[in-house]
């Protein structure tokens, strides 16, 4: 009977929504928007040195990302050397390859980088609800069809949450932040094997 | 007047066949002779969009026929070496290697690369070629003729030296970005020890 108490108890917490199942509870909501202030001045060149690790292999590059316009940020990968490997232009959700390696023109490798940079990137997001625990607050937002949580510590972003059936699927993390700009990301992927890290520089 | 001397500055001018001729001869003597290069480099990596070309430093090392070792330091520790067919990598000691018998394009490169270093690039079958004086210098422009190169690589800019020898490479992608790379300190034939170019 304890047994399938236990099992009862497991199988309802894993099918909580993500915020409850991490020990978050309802708050109302303050206001209608948050903000992702990471790539958001015009006046700033934003250069990471990256690390993809794909399958086993790992490679590295310069990830430049230069906001142009509301809405609309350019982002070029290049080898180390200065070759452009992908060069792409998002304006809202609206993904533009200008230019992409032949070796790289895949399009689900395509597609995963395009979600990837709109969640990195995309900055206002409408709250559909906000959850507290302790002095971290998560944000629900909808974002490309997508659950996605935005963690706030003290009024800071420190992670987006891609979850899709109530789990992670994607995580986005900021560390070393300071003046708006995240010295430090990581996106890690849950269901496939690629990590991307970037230190700027 | 005024507008032509404006104009002027910094033009380049289409260098006369004869004198074309002559650069050939120099720089293939010179990259004949050239059994190894040690270099300081300054990169620029231009893209239009930005406000600032991105700059990184490093030293270069070069063992004829085709070991390179591109030593990034600044703005941070990276190094990659052309080697056996192979692109070793070592991102501030984090060590990986990549075959380059799979990738045409970066083996392509890496020829490229060692050629254009040595300044041994003038191959009519594989470039369109351009000779031009700019400033009191040489400068040549190379525009590979394989399609699929063509959309990595618009264009191989080279200047040279008054003996014949690289002192800018500049690579141009199909966008117009660039990446330029300026030399200096440069010393040639010096013994290289093999611990240079150990991965």
């Amino acid at each position: 009977m304890r047994f399938l108490l236990t099992s009862l108890c497991l199988v309802l917490v894993g099918c909580a929504p993500y915020p409850k199942k991490n020990g978050f509870s309802d708050l109302a909501p303050v206001q209608k928007e948050i903000r992702n202030p990471y790539f958001s001045d015009m006046a700033k060149d934003y250069i990471y040195k990256a690390t993809v690790t794909a399958f086993d292999k790992s490679f590295g590059g310069i990830l430049v990302v230069k906001k142009l316009g509301r809405e609309h940020h350019r982002i070029v990968f290049t080898t180390r050397m200065g070759n452009t490997l992908f060069d792409f232009s998002l304006i809202g959700e609206t993904f533009e390859v200008n230019r992409i390696v032949r070796e790289m023109n895949r399009k689900i490798l395509v597609n995963v980088l395009k979600r990837d940079f709109v969640a990195l990137t995309k900055e206002s997001l409408r709250i559909e609800k906000t959850y507290g625990n302790g002095n971290e607050s998560l944000v629900q937002v909808d974002l490309l069809s997508n659950k996605h949580y935005y963690t706030f510590v003290e009024g800071k972003l420190l992670k987006i949450t891609r979850v899709r059936k109530g789990k992670e699927k994607v995580g986005f993390l900021f560390s070393g932040i300071n003046d708006n700009i995240a010295k430090h990301i990581e996106i890690v992927h849950k269901n496939m094997a690629l990590r991307i890290v970037l230190n700027a520089i | 007047m005024f507008f032509l001397m404006a104009t002027s500055v910094g033009a380049q001018t289409k260098m006369d066949p004869a004198r074309a001729t002559e650069l050939r001869s120099k720089v293939k003597a010179q990259s004949g002779s050239t059994r190894t290069i040690t270099s300081d480099f300054t990169q620029y990596k231009h893209l239009d969009f930005l406000s600032s070309d991105i700059e990184s430093k490093g030293k270069l090392a070069f063992k004829a026929p085709d070991q390179i070792k591109w030593e990034y330091t600044v703005p941070f520790a990276y190094s990659v070496l052309f080697k056996n067919q192979k692109l070793y990598i070592n991102d501030g000691g984090n060590k990986s290697s990549m075959d380059l018998g799979g990738s045409t394009i970066f083996m392509q490169l890496n020829r490229l690369i060692a050629a254009s270093i040595r300044g041994d690039m003038f191959d009519e079958a594989a470039f369109d070629i351009d000779y031009y004086t700019l400033e009191g210098h040489d400068l040549v422009h190379f525009m590979p003729k394989d399609e699929q190169f063509a959309e990595f690589i618009k264009a191989f800019h080279i200047r040279f030296g008054t003996a014949g020898e690289v002192d800018m490479l500049k690579m141009i992608e199909p966008s117009g970005d660039y990446t330029q790379i300026i030399f200096s300190n440069r010393s040639q034939n010096q013994p290289l020890s093999d611990a240079i170019f150990a991965h």
